[in-house]
């Protein structure tokens, strides 16, 4: 074998004689130690398994693992083949005393023990350490010792569990750039095993039970969020898919009910500790998805759900979802539900990113045709006060819910048609002009009197600078024909939408010549023949000319 | 027993009236005026064909299904079909075949053949002596025709020229005057027969009337001698009676016309007898009567006659039957009724964009409807939106003249607008303001386009781009002492423009733009005119790059680039649209939030170049777009983001100044940027816009006294030098936001949600004033306080003009109704499907068997017929073969008997000698 070796690096040297030398020769050099660790260990465990009196090989290995004083560059073989040697032993039963055992043998097992403990916190120390590689090369180790530990030791279970995997665990989370680890992780161990997801949240919820720093908190949600998929109720967990056959008489670990509850507790107590403001609407909004399906007394989601309701802004918006999620399932009575959601009409919702989900959401919650017409009306005479000052985009959302709200309310079409009657009322309106009778800083809904008033606003937008949302308000002065607007098609629009709706992307012929103005003006910036005009500035763009200085 | 037939006959004759008691001389006479005549004969022809049909029953076959009750039976159509007459159908198909069919096969396979077009000939109608006199009179009447090629009293489409009595023109005119042939036979025979044609259409018409005087002689007895005289004859001669008087006029006046100028010949003699003196000769003058005569024949008469003349005169035929005919020209109009015109046109061009505002399509007929609607409507609307405009201008609201567009005495406009309609306009588009020089500069260079012009079209070539590489040719063009080339070439793309431009000073930008103009006037070139529409985008390129580039961009250059722009967005609006889109494309591509010197140059541009107030334009609406998506979403980050927003928001007002459309970024932008200037914090609550902080304190420090000055364009870019400038900047900017607003609230003040929108300004505005109280904010309160006042009085009429409102007042929707269309008349064989198409399909399938049927009877009748016809030539000839060979036999017996005998007598003879 070496002369083969030999021969091929020989020739290779010959071919490369010029060019690389040197560094040719390194790699080659580095290729033979290689070879030479690999034929060692190779040897060492070879040893090992053919006898007891090499067990100090186990020792040597362990040496050579080289993470006694940092783990950054390990020996993997060592670890594979460590690690190899260890089942092997676990198998035999060699790593298990019983009282029967003499005493030189009980020494050997502790001390064999006390080897497999030091292994273990060298894998430990690699998934926390080394590079990405390794940590995963190291994580599936572990988890084979782990399975190697249950199936082999009996009464080992719960320790190992509450021990080594708990270790495991904290090392995943404190681990460094351990990114692909976790995800290593999710993807093989987690989603693939039921048992190890219901003790991963076991060990999750313990760990987050004490006050972590927001970094941590945001690896642990990331872990939990990654199994989105809560089992339903009619789900058969079954026991010979589990990655280690579990203890008899644990039946919390065979019921869908027993996972829920770990992943209950695990999320509750994330959501005890001190959360960031954007941890909270990152939470928020999974909540409903993600979240909730795990909850078997989703009610305790309530206090978390209410007080970032009333934290008012965007997590106002964002729990809503969560709430209404409560109320319409568990019969949660939010007294004041409606004047809350009328608080949350505010100058910057229309403005905010968040106003498509609000709007879904606002739609769901007015849909009833059993709501008052006053608040009805105040929402609505709140929403054309809004649109005064919104974006396009938003107005265009904005009049077609108006319109389904008439359509389902038609109480509420007086403010757009009202007729006086009263002819001593009439008189004083025609002489004095019509006091808007809607209080804008009322809280409550049901008492605005807005439905006394008219929705000048929105009349006012049927001559907005954009054609199309020109058009669209005036549909509240057209008949109302239409059944409903689908309001899904109105949401979603942007600026950029919207700008590249008029312009395209690409050079397209236009359809129509446009028409430009008839008359070239006589200045643009300049003071150009103004004498003629007697000094006078009018006429076109006289405006600009009058506010800037073109002058340079 | 029933009488004889021959007594049937008599009584049922005198039944129906056809034969009765004779009429008086008198009655006729009566009859024919009154037209009873005309109706008799009708009714007594019907009559006797009822006789005929009674006296022959044969003829007529009842119909396959009678109509059973005639009283439940609503279908019309079982009275009228009584009965169909087998015989005469088929006689009448035999006849047509006869007639086609038979005509066809005889002259099958045979080529050539005479066509009789005499007159009259193969007209039975017609008895010899009258086809004789018909012939006769046409031959006079084409003789009357060509009379003679003076004759001054034919009218003019029936002026003919002959030569060597040939006629030369190719005249063939019709009464119509229309139809030119340029073969003299051939036309008169083409007058000819036109005539003839209407002749013979007129026979069918008078055929009847024929028949009929042949059957009741008894009565029109009278008149058949004497054929009547047909309209056209009548007319005719009439119309040659009248030529004849007219004629006689003329010569009449023409005498007396003569009289007089020999009259005013012999006035100087006259005088000269008088005075006692004689003066010299006068050369005679040219004769007069030369002025009233047609010019060619005048010079006829004037030349010397000879071969020259006439070959001239063919000449000068020739080019008259090409001359085309002079019209009358539209009058030349007065001043002021040019004046007038142009007035009346601005003021459709404003109309149009009014109606262009109010979103409204721009159909022809519509328009023109539309327009005269508001014609008349129109001095209020004016007035009423005058006023607002010069509220609108806010700044000198007494002396605002009314609309620029209708002040006529403006010509500057005018020799601009004459762009409208023609292209070269470069006159004022030069720079010529106010500077003497520029302005003859300009003039010279404009003689210079024209021989320019003139020499291009004398054969010198085009610059061309394949003529040498564009950028050498500047080169070789420029002359050393470095003054402009007069020749460029028109550049492709903008670097081209940039490599011609780069050695050209910038003041002379305009120059070089207009020779290019010149150069390559779409006349001069068919390429021109995308050559031109390229250029006019490179210019829009152009105009922001000028703006990027230089620090401090000179806009008076910049505004006469953009004014070329604008001319040649005239010509070609889709380049120069499509260029603004371009760029609009980009900035919304590249740098929503952040837009360059260039960008609101480009902005500025559009408000100039197109109608801004445009309910959808395809430039305007994506430039408010990017306006407003500016001012809703730009970064606030120091004072020259207020300046850039300052300029924006000033731009927004400029878009509105006519539509007043609302533009709720506006106010946003605006009242964020008070906030964010304001020497305190604004501590309102529920504020109405969304506060958006920037993220360097911009406040104003009330430390140092501070004076607000007019903004200026390069502050966009420029930083200030010092805190002193700084702040100076930020109180200037205070200002022109409250100018702003207080423009804004001018323009909007008739938006019904007037309180609504300003309310929050007025305590923004309020919040300012009360921050302003120390001293140095001492300049800047007087503006405040007036645009405050103005928005108070504004909201006080609001709320005063405040109403409910009434926006449903449409008739109420009619409730769908359900009941069964009920048809009246209904008939059953009619098809009444509710589906249109389907009924049309229906009936055309019917009509397609219909016919189907019809034309495979047509056809089996004519194979039967043609096949009876072949068996009859077959057996005529066989008759005749039979015949004849009857007739050899016969022939060859009778010689053979002949024979026989002489052999027999021979024979005897020999036996006797025997």
């Amino acid at each position: 074998m070496p002369a083969t070796v030999d021969t091929s690096s020989s020739k290779k040297r010959k071919s490369t004689k010029n060019a690389g030398a040197p560094s040719k020769r390194r790699a080659v050099a580095e290729e033979d130690s290689l070879a030479e660790t690999l034929s060692k260990v190779q040897e060492l465990e070879t040893q090992i398994a053919e006898s007891r009196k090499y067990y100090n090989n186990i020792a040597t290995l362990i040496a050579m693992l080289n993470v006694e004083q940092s783990a950054k560059k390990p020996e993997l073989a060592v670890a594979v083949s460590l690690c190899r040697v260890f089942s092997r032993l676990m198998a035999a039963g060699n790593l298990s005393e019983s009282s029967r055992d003499a005493e030189n043998e009980k020494i050997v097992v502790a001390w064999l023990k006390e080897r497999c403990l030091e292994y273990q916190r060298a894998l430990l120390s690699i998934i926390r350490e080394a590079d990405t590689t390794s940590q995963v090369t190291a994580l599936t180790l572990s988890m084979r010792l782990v399975k190697e530990y249950i199936t082999h030791i009996s009464g080992a279970d719960s320790s190992i569990w509450s021990g080594f995997f708990k270790d495991i665990i904290e090392a995943l989370v404190e681990a460094q750039d351990g990114e692909e680890v976790r995800a290593e992780f999710v993807a093989k161990f987690m989603k693939e095993y039921e048992d190890i997801r219901y003790q991963t949240f076991g060990q999750i919820a313990e760990y987050a039970a004490a006050r972590r720093k927001s970094d941590t908190i945001e690896i642990l949600i990331s872990l939990l969020s990654a199994c989105d998929e809560a089992p339903s109720s009619d789900h058969e967990i079954d026991v010979e898919k589990f990655f280690a056959k579990p203890e008899p008489n644990n039946k919390r670990l065979r019921t869908v009910h027993g996972h829920k509850r770990r992943a209950q507790d695990a999320w509750l107590a994330i959501l005890r500790n001190n959360l960031s403001q954007a941890q909270r609407k990152a939470l928020l909004r999974i909540m409903v998805h993600t979240i909730e399906p795990w909850f078997t007394r989703p009610e305790l989601l309530m206090d978390f759900l209410t007080d970032s309701y009333n934290e008012g802004g965007a997590i106002s918006l964002l729990a809503l979802s969560g709430l209404f999620y409560l109320i319409q399932e568990k019969n949660l009575d939010y007294p004041q539900f409606y004047a809350k959601l009328y608080s949350l009409l505010d100058a910057d919702l229309l403005h905010s990113k968040h106003r498509s989900r609000f709007f879904r959401l606002l739609n769901t919650f007015l849909a009833s045709t059993h709501l008052p017409a006053t608040l009805v009306a105040s929402f609505i005479k709140r929403l054309s006060r809004l649109a005064l000052n919104a974006p396009p985009s938003a107005i265009v959302v904005i009049v077609p819910f108006m319109y389904n709200l008439f359509k389902s309310h038609p109480t509420c079409t007086f403010v757009m048609h009202r007729e006086i009657r009263d002819k001593k009322f009439a008189a004083e309106i025609e002489s004095e002009g019509m006091e808007d009778p809607y209080d804008p800083n009322e809280t409550d809904p049901t008492r605005t009197n807005a439905i006394e008033s008219s929705i000048w606003e929105i009349e006012t937008l049927q001559s907005h600078y954009h054609p199309n949302v020109a058009a669209i308000a005036r549909i509240i002065s057209e008949q109302f024909t239409k059944q409903a607007y689908q309001l899904e098609d109105f949401l979603d629009h942007t600026y950029q939408g919207m700008v590249q709706g008029e312009l395209g992307t690409g050079e397209k012929p236009l359809r129509k010549v446009p028409v430009v103005e008839y008359q070239i003006p006589k200045r643009i910036f300049t003071d150009r023949l103004l004498e003629e005009d007697g000094g006078v500035d009018s006429g076109a763009g006289s405006f600009m000319r009058g506010l800037w200085d073109f002058s340079s | 027993m029933p009488p004889s037939q021959l007594k049937q006959l008599k009584a049922s004759l005198r039944e129906s009236g056809v034969v009765g008691p004779q009429q008086s001389k008198k009655q006729k006479r009566q009859n024919a005026k009154s037209g009873v005549g005309a109706q008799n004969r009708n009714q007594r022809n019907a009559a006797l064909q009822a006789i005929r049909d009674r006296f022959n029953p044969f003829e007529i076959r009842p119909t396959a299904t009678r109509s059973k009750f005639e009283t439940t039976t609503r279908d019309d159509n079982s009275k009228k079909a009584t009965g169909r007459r087998p015989g005469v159908t088929k006689s009448l198909g035999e006849e047509r075949r006869r007639a086609t069919l038979l005509q066809e096969m005889n002259s099958r396979n045979k080529v050539g053949g005479l066509v009789d077009r005499r007159f009259g000939e193969n007209d039975p109608t017609m008895t010899p002596e009258e086809r004789a006199a018909e012939r006769f009179a046409r031959e006079s009447q084409k003789k009357m025709r060509k009379e003679s090629m003076f004759n001054l009293e034919e009218d003019e489409e029936e002026f003919q020229l002959t030569h060597m009595g040939q006629s030369l023109t190719l005249d063939g005119t019709t009464v119509d005057g229309m139809t030119v042939d340029d073969f003299d036979a051939g036309d008169l025979e083409g007058a000819e027969s036109d005539e003839e044609a209407s002749r013979k259409r007129k026979r069918f018409g008078e055929d009847d009337e024929d028949a009929e005087d042949f059957i009741d002689f008894g009565e029109d007895g009278e008149d058949q001698p004497e054929r009547k005289k047909s309209k056209a004859e009548v007319m005719k001669e009439v119309i040659a009676k009248s030529k004849f008087h007219k004629a006689e006029r003329q010569k009449a006046k023409e005498d007396d016309d003569d009289l007089r100028d020999e009259l005013d010949q012999e006035l100087p003699d006259l005088f000269e007898a008088l005075r006692g003196m004689k003066a010299p000769a006068k050369p005679e003058p040219v004769k007069q009567d030369l002025d009233t005569m047609n010019p060619e024949r005048a010079a006829m008469l004037q030349i010397p006659e000879g071969k020259d003349t006439e070959k001239e005169y063919d000449q000068r035929l020739k080019q008259l039957t090409f001359d085309k005919r002079s019209k009358p020209t539209d009058r030349t109009k007065t001043e002021e009724e040019q004046v007038e015109e142009e007035a009346k046109r601005l003021k459709k061009l404003e109309e149009d964009r009014q109606r262009r505002m109010r979103g409204e399509q721009l159909s022809d007929e519509e328009g023109e409807e539309s327009d005269k609607d508001s014609f008349f409507q129109g001095d209020e609307d004016d007035e009423e939106s005058e006023v607002d405009d010069a509220a609108a201008f806010g700044l000198h609201t007494t002396s605002y003249e009314p609309r620029p567009e209708l002040a006529v005495e403006d010509e500057d406009d005018f020799v601009i607008d004459d762009d409208l309609v023609e292209t070269r306009s470069n006159v004022s588009l030069s720079l010529d303001g106010s500077d003497i020089e520029e302005e003859e500069f300009s003039d010279e260079d404009d003689a210079e386009e024209s021989e320019e012009e003139d020499e291009l079209i004398n054969g010198m070539t085009l610059p061309t781009a394949s003529s040498a590489a564009a950028s050498t040719a500047v080169q070789v063009n420029q002359t050393a002492d470095g003054k402009l080339a007069f020749t460029y070439p028109c550049p492709g793309n903008h670097e081209e423009f940039l490599e011609i431009t780069k050695d050209v000073p910038t003041q002379d930008l305009p120059t070089v733009i207009q020779r290019i103009r010149a150069l390559h006037h779409p006349r001069l070139h068919a390429d021109n005119k995308a050559k031109l529409g390229r250029f006019a985008e490179i210019l829009v390129e152009h105009v922001s790059y000028m703006a990027n580039e230089s620090e401090e961009p000179s806009f008076a250059i910049i505004e006469n680039i953009l004014r070329h722009v604008h001319s040649l967005a005239k010509t070609h609006p889709i380049n120069v649209a499509m260029a603004f889109r371009a760029r609009l494309r980009e900035i919304s591509e590249d740098r929503p939030l952040s837009l360059l010197p260039g960008d609101l140059v480009v902005l500025t541009g559009v408000s100039t170049v197109f109608p801004t107030s445009d309910h959808f334009h395809a430039v305007a609406t994506p430039a408010h777009l990017c306006l407003a998506r500016f001012l809703g979403q730009c970064s606030l980050n120091g004072t020259s983001d207020f300046v850039t927003g300052a300029f924006a928001t000033s731009l927004c007002l400029q878009y509105q100044t006519i539509a007043k459309r609302y533009m709720p970024e506006f106010l946003n932008y605006i009242l964020n940027a008070l906030c964010n200037l304001a020497p305190t914090e604004l501590t309102a609550k529920n504020l109405s816009f969304p506060l958006r902080k920037s993220q360097q304190s911009v406040k104003l420090a009330p430390a140092k006294k501070v004076t607000p000055r007019k903004l200026q364009f390069r502050d966009v870019c420029a930083t200030p030098s010092d805190a002193q400038a700084e702040e100076d900047l930020k109180i200037s900017l205070v200002t022109t936001f409250v100018s702003l607003l207080g423009t804004a609230s001018d323009l909007w003040a008739e938006k019904s949600a007037f309180i609504e929108i300003f309310s929050p300004v007025r305590a923004v505005l309020n919040h300012l004033r009360q921050s302003f109280k120390s001293k140095v904010f001492a300049a800047a309160r007087d503006p405040l306080q007036s645009t405050l006042d103005k928005i108070d009085a504004h909201l006080a009429s609001a709320s005063r003009a405040r109403r409910p409102l009434l926006l449903h007042n449409h008739r109420p929707l009619a409730i769908k109704s359900a009941i069964p269309k009920f048809e009246e008349n209904f008939n059953p064989d009619k098809h009444y499907d509710p589906d249109r198409e389907r009924a049309e399909a229906n009936r055309l399938k019917a009509e397609y068997k219909r016919e189907k049927k019809g034309a495979m009877r047509e056809l089996r009748k004519d194979a039967s017929f043609v096949a009876r016809e072949k068996l009859r030539e077959k057996k005529e000839r066989d008759a005749e073969y039979e015949k004849k060979y009857k007739r050899l036999i016969a022939e060859i017996q009778s010689e053979e008997g002949r024979a026989a005998n002489e052999y027999e007598r021979e024979k005897r003879g020999r036996a006797g000698k025997r």
